[in-house]
Parts: structure tokens; sequence; C-alpha cells
């Protein structure tokens, strides 16, 4: 994203104007799915909390169906998986659609349609589980009469995302507008597809578990993972006030990712009763996944050098820089963890449940987080109320992120090389253990500290308590310098001329 | 080409790529597979669940013991582990942990529905559970699992049995449980000190004689010592409350007689010899 550099400044200023009335038409819907968001990012972790903890100290809260382990872990995917990630990265889309391609949003009745469709879904699916009627599917746990509510929120928002980018007034397409046009296709159709064969018309046998890790890791692969890279995509030289380091690479990057990730998966069934070649064409797709995780590392990091004390001050660069290391590190690793001798340890342990935390918290959930950061003040006006407030959500949710996957890597290896080796008893397993899963615990509440914070924050602004924002950004510090770029660039908020804010 | 058909083209055939090789193949190949009889006249396996069985799987579907079991046997040539004592590696750990007899192959599921592999051991593979355990087992551990195992992290699933006060004799259904497992269903009990001091006040002679009687070569208990005072709290711990019994529900009967048909890794199919 080039910053264009403008010579005369009323030029600048009309600029300003039209992205401010850009924004000021996503207001209403995109704060709605953002709020949400949020709202289902704190439920999400209430149940992992409850989850994680019952898994090394049984006694705790048992003796009623609703918050029995099973069914709180489940819902605790429905919660952040499509409650908190898919509804913060339909925002991203609706947000980063309409300024790339600078036009206003339309119509934005139908979107709090969508958001309210895919809120009605969320709840049915969380509250439908604990209540008894979850699917034990992983990642598809959603009762069946939650199904299509959540296929018809989404397809609402794909239709918009796609006619917004029809109505583009920028010729220049950029990589992040690739990544949401694409996602936005292929995640209602995923979805319909894996529930029509799974649930409409099952499918017998180990074919639904085949559908079942094909859409699961397609979930991530080819819904949050573009649109988390394409927003890091956006974030990262918007902040910098530099472009990206090379364009023909995030093309590269992006087709390598549709064509290689889709094919990844089924090393999750590795060692099961499916036909091996199945587990292989999946390894092959994982190692071919060094190409757009290079590609995309190459690029966000490149963009990088030379201004990493910018970490320093931005808050949303540093969530979201840390979300790209986070993304470059979990696909080296799940590269990796797709090759037969690895995953012969590490499937059935904790480990995969760390590799999973690592991509949709590190990098996914900070790279949100990151976007918030940025996108909220813009559509209310408002700056962010406390940079103390900030950096404990940051410092909570890295450390937390770094300590949980961490204690599961390790956990997971042992209980892997444990596992396969039977003159080891299963009690000795479950006393190894047991310590880190406590340690995750505590990760967890750490993480959870950190989303309350945010979640103070975020309330502050939305509700006009926050500093109005004509004096720039809330970093963390204040820049040394005087006129650093990120003080240019950022243009105070400014009133679109016809239209009024009531604040 | 415009930049959107591109795009367009572009996603729609990486992904029908990914649909075709990854999700249609294999249904292709594996959809319709016969169950298995090796004379004609032969019952054929395996067989869809019935009845109470079939409401038992379900009971387990929502109950997601599936996030802490798996149901699938692996090769005997899967994983490795070194073998001190021979100094050698040696493989295959499922069907040496006496999980099952064979590996499981895709013929074992084709009346599953849903398919529970599992991705998770947590708790041990339950493929063949149904071979391994008795139904009254089942209840106990299923009722709470530090009942046999102490080190268990599974969770009691006490909500499935009922606590109800005897009305005549007692039910043939009741668990055999002592009262340190059925005072508070889904935990264990234990009187304090104080507590156990002003019990054995009020029935100490009753729980006395009643050790006496039951204990065939019985200790010579001296209840004015704190040790025999704890000998006679572990026995009447073990002993089943007077007024009160635990019946399963149906659900846990539904539960259990599920875990009892689970037998999908014994059955000598062709497939699955190595
Ligand atoms: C939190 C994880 C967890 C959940 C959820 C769970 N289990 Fe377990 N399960 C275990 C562990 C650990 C063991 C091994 C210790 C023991 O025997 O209790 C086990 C053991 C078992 C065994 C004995 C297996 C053997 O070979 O000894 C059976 C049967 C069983 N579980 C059934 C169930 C059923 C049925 C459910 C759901 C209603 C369930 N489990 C839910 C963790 C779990």
């Amino acid at each position: 994203m080039a910053v264009n550099v403008l010579t005369r400044d009323d030029h600048r200023l009309q600029a300003a104007r039209h992205r401010a009335s850009i924004d000021l038409s996503c207001r209403g819907p995109v704060l709605a799915f953002c709020t949400t968001a949020l709202f289902w990012l704190l439920v999400g972790s209430a149940l992992a909390l409850i989850a994680s903890i019952k898994l090394h100290s049984p006694y705790f809260l048992t003796g009623s169906s609703v918050l029995t382990f099973g069914r709180v872990r489940m819902a605790h995917l429905q919660a952040v998986a499509l409650g908190w990630s898919s509804l913060a990265a339909m925002a991203a889309c609706l947000w980063l659609m309409c300024r790339l391609s600078r036009v206003e949003l339309t119509y934005p009745r139908m979107l709090y349609v969508a958001c309210a469709l895919w809120n009605i879904a969320t709840t049915l699916a969380v509250g439908g589980i604990l209540l008894g009627d979850g699917t034990s599917v992983e990642w598809l746990d959603a009762p069946v009469y939650a199904q299509p509510f959540f296929v018809a929120g989404v397809g609402l928002v794909a239709g918009w995302v796609a006619a917004t980018f029809r109505r583009r007034q920028e010729s220049h397409v950029y990589v992040t507008q690739w990544y949401i046009l694409a996602a936005v296709f292929w995640f209602p159709w995923l979805y319909t597809v894996a529930t029509l064969m799974i649930f409409w018309t099952p499918v017998t046998g180990v074919v639904q578990p085949v559908i079942n890790w094909w859409f699961n890791h397609n979930f991530l692969g080819l819904w949050l993972t573009p649109i988390g890279v394409g927003t890091a995509y956006y974030l990262i030289p918007k902040i910098l006030g530099r472009p990206i380091h090379s364009y023909y690479l995030s093309i590269t990057g992006f087709w390598a990712l549709a064509l290689f990730y889709s094919w990844a998966g089924m090393h999750h069934l590795i060692g099961g009763p499916i036909p091996a070649w199945l587990a292989t064409a999946s390894t092959v797709g994982s190692m071919m996944m060094f190409i757009p995780v290079i590609a995309v590392a190459i690029n966000h990091h490149m963009t990088m050098i030379g201004y990493f004390h910018r970490l320093k001050y931005s808050p949303s660069l540093r969530f979201t820089v840390f979300g790209a290391i986070a993304y470059t590190a979990v696909s080296f690793q799940g590269s990796i963890e797709s090759l037969k001798d690895f995953s012969e340890v590490t499937h059935f342990t904790h480990y995969t449940v760390g590799h999973a935390h690592l991509g949709a918290y590190g990098f996914v959930a900070m790279i949100f987080f990151g976007l918030y950061y940025y996108m909220i003040p813009r559509l209310t006006g408002r700056e962010w109320a406390s940079s103390r407030l900030i950096r404990l959500h940051f410092w909570c949710s890295a450390i937390g992120i770094t300590l949980y996957f961490t204690t599961l890597s390790i956990a997971g290896w042992w209980q892997g090389r444990m596992l396969n080796n039977p003159n080891v008893p299963f009690a000795n397993i479950i006393a190894y253990i047991q310590p880190y899963l406590a340690l995750r615990s505590i990760a967890g509440i750490l993480m959870t500290i950190g989303h309350i914070a945010f979640a103070i924050l975020f309330i502050v602004n939305i509700a006009g308590w926050g500093r109005l924002r004509t004096a720039g950004p809330t970093l963390f510090v204040e820049p040394v310098q005087q006129h650093t770029p990120e003080v240019a660039t950022s243009v105070p908020y400014l009133r679109p001329q016809s239209v009024h804010l009531h604040q | 080409m415009d930049r959107g058909m591109v795009l367009f083209v572009g996603a729609l055939l990486t992904f029908t790529s990914s649909w075709l090789g990854l999700v249609l193949f294999p249904f292709w190949q594996l959809q319709n597979q016969p169950p298995y009889r090796s004379e004609p006249t032969d019952d054929p396996y395996p067989r869809p669940l019935q009845g109470l069985a079939w409401v038992g799987m379900k009971v387990y579907q929502q109950s997601g013991c599936m996030y802490c079991h798996s149901q699938q046997i692996r090769s005997d040539r899967f994983g490795n582990w070194w073998e001190e004592p021979i100094g050698m590696m040696r493989t295959g750990g499922d069907i040496k942990r006496g999980w099952g007899l064979r590996r499981t192959v895709p013929r074992d599921y084709i009346y599953d529905y849903p398919t529970m592999l599992g991705t998770m051991r947590t708790g041990p593979d339950l493929s063949n559970v149904g071979s391994r355990y008795s139904a009254l087992w089942q209840h106990i551990h299923t009722y709470n699992p530090r009942a046999f195992n102490n080190w268990s992290i599974m969770p009691s699933f006490a909500y499935l049995y009922r606590k109800e006060k005897i009305v005549g004799s007692r039910s043939e259904k009741a668990l055999p449980l002592g009262r340190e497992w059925t005072v508070h269903p889904g935990y264990r009990w234990r009187p304090s000190e104080a507590e156990w001091e002003l019990i054995l006040r009020e029935q100490g002679t009753y729980i006395l004689t009643s050790y006496l009687a039951e204990t065939p070569q019985p200790d010579n208990l001296n209840l004015a010592t704190l040790q025999g005072k704890r000998q006679l709290l572990e026995y009447w711990l073990a002993t089943p409350e007077e007024d009160w019994q635990l019946v399963p529900t149906p659900q846990a009967e539904a539960l259990v007689a599920y875990l009892l048909t689970l037998r999908k890794a014994e059955y000598p199919l062709p497939e699955a010899k190595e």
C-alpha cells in the first residue's frame, strides 16, 4: 500500500475526507461485528478456563451435565472460532475492502442482518452444545439447526464484500483484496459442502472424518489465514508509512497458498483407518506450504527491517507484528508436523492443541487485536483511553500464548513418546502431563486478563468516554523525534463534510 | 481478463482440485463397502447399532467423550519406542497395550454415524473396550472414575445416576459402592475428625457390631485409640449408605450398553491382516 506523496495540501485533505466518509459508512455494521466478536471472545475465554482447569482437577465444577468437560470444550471451540475469530474476520473483510476499493459501504442494514444471523448461529451452537446437542464432529460441533444461520450470515457478508469490490474506485488491486475475496468465496462453500456431506446427506464411515479434517484444516487455511495475512499486509505498511517489500512476492504467496493449503489436513488422521495415500498427499501439500509461508514471511518481515523501533510506540503494530511472526512460526511447525516420523509421536497428544493455539491465537487473534487498535478509533472518532491497559493486554496475551504453547509442546511431545511405548503405564502418562496442564491453566488466566483489559478499553471507546481523535493515536510512548512518519501519516479524524456524527 | 475474474477462476480451480482429491475421490473409493461374511451363511460383520446401544452412542456423542478417547487401533508398524532390555527399536503400541487384537480398517466403521475416530488420547482407546470390562465396572467407572483409578483425570458422570431413598429393598441396579463415593455424588467424601467422633458417639456400637459380624477375621479394634477409630472409619466408608441408593438413569444404562458393544478390533477381517 503505497502512501502517495502528495504535494498539494488540499489534495491530501480531500483524500482524508474521503477516507473519513468511508469509515463513517462502515461504522455501524463493522462495530456491530466487532462488539459481538469481543463478546464471544470473553465467553470463549471463560469456557476455555473451565475446560482447562477440569483437565487437571477433575473435581472442579463436576456434577452438572452442562459443564462437563466434553461439552465445555466443544462450546469453547465454537465460541472462539466461529464467534470471535470469524466475526472479527468479517469485520476486517468489510472495512478493509471498503478502504482499499475506496468506496463507501452501501445498504448497511443487510449487514446488521448478517451479523444478527451469525450471532444467532453462534448462540445456538454454544447453547445447544452445553444443553446436549453437540455433534462431536470436531470444529463442526454446532448442532444441525445452527448451521443454516451460519451459511446465511456469511453468505450475506460475502455478497457485500464482492459487491464492494466490483464498485471499486481504485484501479490497483492490493494483495489484501485478493486474500479477502478468496476467503469469502471459499468459506461459505467449504462450510456448506462439509455440513451437507457430514450431516444432511451423511456419507458412510471413515469418509466422514476425511471430510471433517478437510474442513477443519481449511477453516484455518482458507478462511482465517487469508484474512489474517491480508490484514497484516494492510496494517504493517500502513502504520509504517512505507510500501510493502515486494508486490510480486505477495501475489506468488497468495496463489501458492490457494493451491497448497487446501491439500493439507489429512495428516491429522495419520495411522488411522483411511487409505494411506490421503495422509501422504497432505504431507506433500504441507511441505509445499513452505513456499507461500516464506513469501509472506519475507514480505512482512522485510517491510519491518529498519523500523523495529516503531514497535516501541505503536500498539497495533506490536500486535500485528507478533501475529505475523507467529504465522511464520506456526506454519513452519505445521509443515514439519505433517512429516510421518514427527506426527507418529505428536498425534493424539496435547502437542496438536498447542500448535492449534499458536495459529488461532498467536497469529490470528493477535493480528485481529492489532486491527482493532488501528481501526476502532477511525470508526468511532475516539482514541484508546489508556496506554497502560493496552500494554497490559499485550503482555498478558503475548506471555500467555508463549507459556501456553511451550507447556503443551513439551507435555505433548513426551506424552506422545510415552503413549507409543506400551511399557509405560497409562497412569504415569497422566501423572506426567498433569503439572503441564496446570501451567496451561495459568497461561489461560493470563490471556483472559488481557481480554478483560481489552474489553474495558473497547467499551470505554465505543461508549464515547475516550479522548477525541484530534491529536494523533494513543501510543505506548511518544516518539522521540518530532516528525516521525507515524504522526505525519495519521491524519486527524475529520468529519465528512455533509455528515454529522452524534457526539 | 478482469482482476476479479482471474481471482474467481483461480480460487475456484484450486479449491475444486482439493475437493476432488481429498473429498470426492475417497468418497468414491470407500462409499458402499458391504459388511463382511466369511461364509455366505455367516452373520455379517459389522452390524448397525440398535436400540439402547444407539441411544448410548448419542450420549457418548453429546458428552464429548471423543475429546479424550479415540476409537481406532493403529497398525503394528506404527510409532516406535526403544525397548531397553533387548536394545532394539520396536513398533506398534496400540495392540501391545491391549487396546485391540488388530488394527481397525474402514469396514469397521461402515455403520458409524458420526464416526468418532477421535484425535486425542487423554484416556485410553475405546475401539474394543467392550471386551475389557463388565457392565458393572462400566457403571461404577462412569459414575466416578476415581473409584477405580485414583490417578484418573476423567470427569465423573455422576449426573447420569440418580440418588434416591430406598423404599422397600435396595434395587438390583443400585451401584454397590461405599458411602465414601455416594454421600456427595461425583466427589469423594470423608468425615472430618470431629464429625467422625460425633458419628461414633451416635452409631459407634452399631458400626462396630456389623464390622465384627461382616469381617471374616476381624482385628481387635480398640475404639479408645486413634488407630482403632481410623480403622473402623475405613470399614464404614466402604459400606453402602443405609437409606440411600444410586441407580443408573436410562441414559447411563444406554451409555454402558453402547460401551459394551464396542468391539471394533477383534473380528478377523481379511483386509486387516498385516
Ligand atoms: C477429560 C478426559 C476424559 C473424558 C471427557 C472422558 N474420559 Fe474416559 N478416561 C479418561 C482417562 C484419563 C482414563 C484412564 C483412567 C481411568 O480409567 O479412569 C479414562 C478411561 C476410560 C475408560 C476405561 C478404559 C480402559 O481401557 O481402561 C472408559 C470405558 C471410559 N474412559 C469411558 C468414557 C466415556 C464413556 C466418556 C464420556 C461419557 C469418557 N470416558 C470421557 C479421560 C476421559
